[in-house]
């Protein structure tokens, strides 16, 4: 019994990777053996794989260490504009390809990462919406400054020209970044490392008395994060032909910390497909909505968005979202009967226990298992 | 001389713009506790109503209209964005407000079409003054804003309302087994809030008589920005960091080597004030209990 | 355990499914094939800040569409447009481009402004897809050969303007106010000063995206100067104009370029109550009382009113007829232009009339207009007072 268990949670663990990879396998395969999908397929995926990284990356912050982040699009725009410079001035030399992505993705991160210090130095001292304010404002300073650079530097208000990498490869990279990423943060995050992290977004205090060392590891998350933002910026500047800072404004930074909290909060799985969703809804919304009807994009985004919050999180709607969610629907649809080891298996949960930021109410419906609802007397009445 | 006091001035009454901004963002704050993304878009919402209704010809109707339609939209919103998370993350309502910002603007150009508006509430004219012309408007806006603030310490400090006002803020649980409504107090902030930010609208209109559906977005972070300066929930410090913000932009962009780097700075200073003093200059420290 | 391995199966059976749903044999597709008209796309910001382009151009290039339809067609083959939003942001560009490609687009206006013109030119110049952009000036725009601009080039624009200003300010101070991070401005701004003889003096002031519109400090800074040069667009500049009314010099002179066009239709705006006088670079004038450019604004006011009557629609009606007469002139040159010829096929027609000389008389924006091999137009630029308060 004892074995089988272990295995059992192990491709728990690994399910985003298995999916991700035989996905990336299966269009790759295709693409490289002459088959050809369209470009519009191949952007999104382009896209999708930067959403993920980007998603993922916040949802260390937001997520785990319970901070709120508003300046992400921040470090992507470093990312961006450093690695696409170096690989513009690399692709006179090594062409564009896989080595000159590896010391553009290089050099991107560890200027991100630069940032992500000395934004974590704040976030020693501030805490909550005061942080908030100081990612945001860190956000717009980068901007404006790439915004005044001068045309031979960093293109200014003309925006930086880089190189655009084969449309057939760069989704197949950016997807293998993205296990990359995966890689990184969900070992981070069952270490002994994100035990500690989370401590701290759950009593920074009671983590301190017990001998964690709070400013490491605030500092190591902020760069963690930074780092991965980065290299979602530098795979941005791949996939465009410009990298122009107007796109890296606050509401970038919004639309990726939509991703994260809609995905549920210290949910990597729910933050990896919540960010797929978005963006190729948003695509869709843009593709499909042409001429007059454009104006309709926005409406319907905006009502979807506080139609899911509010169905996600409204107290008064409990008992409502306990009969009508995913969960039960999937019950229902293929009649399965209810697995006795299930219950208590928390293990592979462990890391999604309500945060700080939210003092009683969980924020995705299928963080809490059902049964385990029903165990501590909250679920439904059955 | 007359260059530092024609600064001063137009540092003044842009201050003044952002401290009723401001005023509003912290009312909310202080009570409900979220940061209400969608309060630049109410003040786009109250330049639309001014306009609409300046076709009377009647200044005072338009904002008295204004006020009142921004008001019962803030009470709405409330109602039905906002209230059913109560109790829920905070970060669920900031997701939502951000929802209610992209609605109102989506709307507001559906409604009234993608074209900047030119609106000319009130022509005031203007004086001169030790050799520095001033637009009397400017003076008018920065009037009002100071009588707004003490309005609103009274308001807050000396009636029952403004008393349950702070208890709410304090202890919302504490405050319901005292006996206060705090449905119905969180409400009556989101209604000053609105009041507020048609007020805000109006004398936007008043220095930049231009409309359009995005109008409210950037001044709206601006003034967050003032409001976390001062320290967000102090009603005298949202209004000494639009003051101080709006002096910031006016001196930033008369240097030429620095104007384009006019954000940069103000968002600089934010980050340094907020190094320096971590609940900005005039908010409570909270001590943390174990 | 078994159970995983089964959905893990699934899941990856499922996946092969749809990506061979996607999936088609190789080689470049015509996916114009099922076409029953020709079809021409193009991205602009219909929504947003810059929403008031993209809807002028929308509206006019549909205009002209239409009327080509009701008078026949192209041999009887209609014209579709096809309008996407890029909201002004280039990182859109990608999707939309390909996804108006794969919809069956064979020619195209680029896009509206230049930031997302940046993307698409290289994007339509993988796939070979000719575009006649309406206003998206940027100097690198039309570099490549599928691309031409029916707009002057921004630094063409500084040039004449800064020409302008050497003739008539020579030792003279000059003010200038621009916006500092938009593409349009900035790049007619650069090109302006460098171009400026040494002896003028420039009073610099500039503003940004974030900047909420209260131009005050800018104003005071200028207040002293009789010539001030504002190569933005209408929007910012009516604003600094009516701020400035009672405190910049009643004989000052407000000197801007093609994005003035549209500044004396603004709701609410009554260009006559400036006193300063207003001067623009331009190829469009919304004044005219006679030709087809009086037609056009008659027709455009009829149909959408006048507010976003400016030279980005006016631009875009010339773009639809020019490729019009030029496939047409291709067509009585005894080449072939199916309904369904690929969008790269009709890329090497229409190149080769471009470079071979073509020109349109008779036009919104120009009476004879013509264009350089490098993509850039030749048209007489009028530059025209839309009030004169001297006189």
């Amino acid at each position: 019994m004892m074995p089988n268990k272990l295995k059992k949670i192990k491709i728990k663990h690994y399910i985003n990777y298995v999916v991700i990879g035989i996905m990336t396998a299966v269009f790759a395969i295709i693409t490289l053996t002459g088959g050809r999908l369209d470009s519009s397929l191949l952007y999104l995926l382009e896209k999708i794989a930067i959403s993920i990284i980007l998603a993922v990356s916040l949802s260390l912050v937001v997520g785990f260490l319970g901070e709120l982040s508003l300046g992400h699009a921040g470090f992507m725009c470093v990312g961006a504009y450093l690695g696409g410079k170096v690989s513009a001035l690399l692709a006179d030399v090594l062409g564009t390809g896989f080595i000159n992505l590896l010391i553009s993705i290089v050099a991107g991160a560890a200027v991100a990462a630069i940032c992500g210090i000395i934004i974590g130095i704040p976030a020693l001292r501030l805490r909550g919406d005061y942080l908030a304010i100081v990612t945001l404002a860190f956000g717009e300073i980068v901007k404006s400054i790439f915004q005044n650079t001068s045309s031979e530097s960093f293109g200014g208000a003309l925006g930086l020209s880089t190189p655009r990498y084969d449309k057939k490869w760069l989704f197949i990279y950016a997807f293998l970044i993205v296990l990359l990423t995966l890689a990184v943060v969900q070992n981070f995050i069952r270490s002994k490392h994100g035990r500690a992290v989370t401590a701290i977004r759950d009593n920074e205090i009671a983590a301190r008395a017990t001998g964690i060392n709070v400013t490491k590891y605030k500092l190591l998350t902020f760069t963690l994060s930074a780092t991965f933002a980065g290299i979602a910026g530098v795979l941005y500047s791949f996939s465009n032909y410009t990298v122009q800072s107007v796109k890296f404004g606050y509401n970038y930074s919004i639309e990726i910390l939509v991703m994260v909290v809609l995905g549920g909060m210290g949910s990597i799985n729910g933050s990896i497909l919540v960010a797929a969703l978005i963006t190729f809804l948003n695509t869709k919304l843009a593709t499909i909505l042409t001429g007059d009807l454009a104006v309709l994009q926005n409406l319907i985004y905006a009502v979807i968005l506080i139609g899911i919050v509010i169905y996600n999180n409204a107290p008064a709607l409990k008992n409502f979202r306990n009969t009508y969610n995913f969960n039960a629907l999937m019950k229902k649809l293929f009649k399965r009967e209810d697995d006795p080891s299930r219950v208590g298996d928390d293990t592979a949960k462990w890391d999604v226990v309500p945060t700080k930021i939210e003092m009683n109410e969980v924020l995705s419906i299928d963080l809490v298992p059902q049964d385990m609802q029903d165990l501590t007397g909250k679920g439904g009445d059955k | 001389m007359e260059l530092i006091l024609s600064t001063l001035i137009n540092g003044l009454s842009l201050g003044g713009i952002y401290a009723m901004i401001a005023l509003g963002y912290t009312m909310v704050y202080g009570i409900a506790k979220m940061l209400n993304f969608a309060h630049g878009d109410i003040i786009m919402v109250g330049g639309y109503v001014i306009y609409v209704f300046m076709a009377t010809k009647n200044p005072l109707l338009a904002v008295a209209m204004a006020v009142i339609f921004c008001v019962c939209l803030g009470i709405l919103i409330e109602k039905v964005a906002y209230k059913p998370l109560r109790g829920a993350s905070p970060l669920a309502v900031l997701i939502t407000a951000i929802g209610v910002s992209y609605l109102l603007q989506s709307l507001a150009q559906i409604i009234f079409g993608s074209a900047n508006k030119m609106v000319t509430v009130y022509d005031f004219g203007s004086i001169s003054f030790l050799g520095v012309t001033v637009q009397v408007s400017a003076l008018v806006t920065l009037a009002c804003t100071i009588v707004v603030m003490i309005a609103l310490t009274l308001f807050v400090k000396c009636t029952r309302v403004g008393r349950a006002m702070i208890a709410v803020s304090e202890d919302k649980g504490a405050a319901q087994l005292m006996g206060i409504n705090v449905n119905g107090i969180i409400t009556i902030t989101f209604a000053i809030g609105s009041a507020l930010a048609a007020l805000a609208g109006l004398f936007y209109l008043l220095k930049a008589p231009t409309i359009s559906s995005t109008l409210g977005a950037m001044p709206g972070i601006k003034a967050f920005t003032a409001a976390v300066i001062g320290g967000i929930g102090s009603i005298p410090g949202a209004m000494l960091g639009g003051i101080l913000l709006g002096m910031v932009e006016c001196i930033s962009y008369k240097i030429t080597a620095i104007a384009p780097y006019t954000d940069a700075i103000e968002f600089s200073i934010l980050i340094i004030i907020l190094l320096v003093r971590p609940t900005g200059f005039l908010g409570k420290k909270r001590r943390e209990k174990v | 355990m078994k159970n995983t391995m089964k959905r893990i199966l699934a899941l990856m059976a499922a996946m092969l499914m749809v990506a061979t749903c996607f999936a088609s044999c190789g080689g470049p597709v015509n996916y114009a094939e099922n076409n029953t008209e020709y079809v021409i796309g193009f991205s602009g910001p219909l929504t947003g800040p810059a929403a008031m382009y993209g809807e002028a151009v929308k509206n006019s290039a549909q205009m002209a569409v239409d009327e080509i339809n009701a008078a026949g067609g192209l041999n009887g083959v209609n014209f579709k447009l096809v309008a996407m939003d890029d909201t002004h942001d280039a990182t859109k560009v990608a999707a939309l481009y390909s996804e108006l490609l794969e919809g069956g687009m064979q020619v195209s206006l680029g896009t509206v402004t230049t930031g997302p013109a940046l993307e698409f030119k290289n994007l339509s110049f993988e796939d070979n897809v000719f575009f006649l952009t309406p206003s998206a000036s940027g100097d690198d725009v039309p570099v490549n050969e599928n691309g031409y601009q029916m707009c002057f080039a921004d630094g063409n624009q500084g040039k004449v303007a800064a020409e302008f200003v050497n003739a008539n300010f020579k030792g003279q101070t000059i003010g200038a106010f621009y916006k500092s991070d938009e593409a349009y401005s900035k790049g007619i701004f650069d090109q302006f000063k460098e171009n400026l003889d040494s002896s003028v003096t420039v009073v610099e002031t500039n503003f940004t995206e974030a900047n909420t519109k209260d131009f005050s400090t800018q104003i005071d800074t200028l207040k002293d100067c009789k010539f001030i040069f504002m190569p933005t667009y209408y929007d910012p500049a009516s604003l600094f104009m009516t701020q400035a009314k009672d405190i910049i010099a009643a004989d000052a002179v407000y000197y801007g370029c093609d994005g003035f066009d549209g500044i004396d239709n603004i709701e609410g705006f009554d260009i006559t109550t400036i006193p300063q006088k207003v001067t623009m670079l331009s190829h469009f004038n919304s004044k005219a009382t006679d030709g087809v450019a009086a037609e056009f604004i008659a027709k455009y006011t009829d149909k959408f009113g006048k507010a976003t009557l400016n030279q980005f629609g006016a631009s875009a009606y010339d773009c639809v007829y020019t490729i019009y007469e030029a496939m047409k002139e291709a067509i009585d040159e005894g080449k072939e232009i199916p309904v369904t010829i690929s969008a790269s096929d009709l890329c090497d027609i229409l190149k080769e009339q471009f470079e071979g000389g073509f020109s349109v008389e008779n036009k919104v924006t120009g009476d004879k207009i013509t264009w350089e091999k490098t993509g850039y137009v030749n048209k007489g630029a009028i530059q025209y007072v839309i009030k004169d308060f001297n006189n």
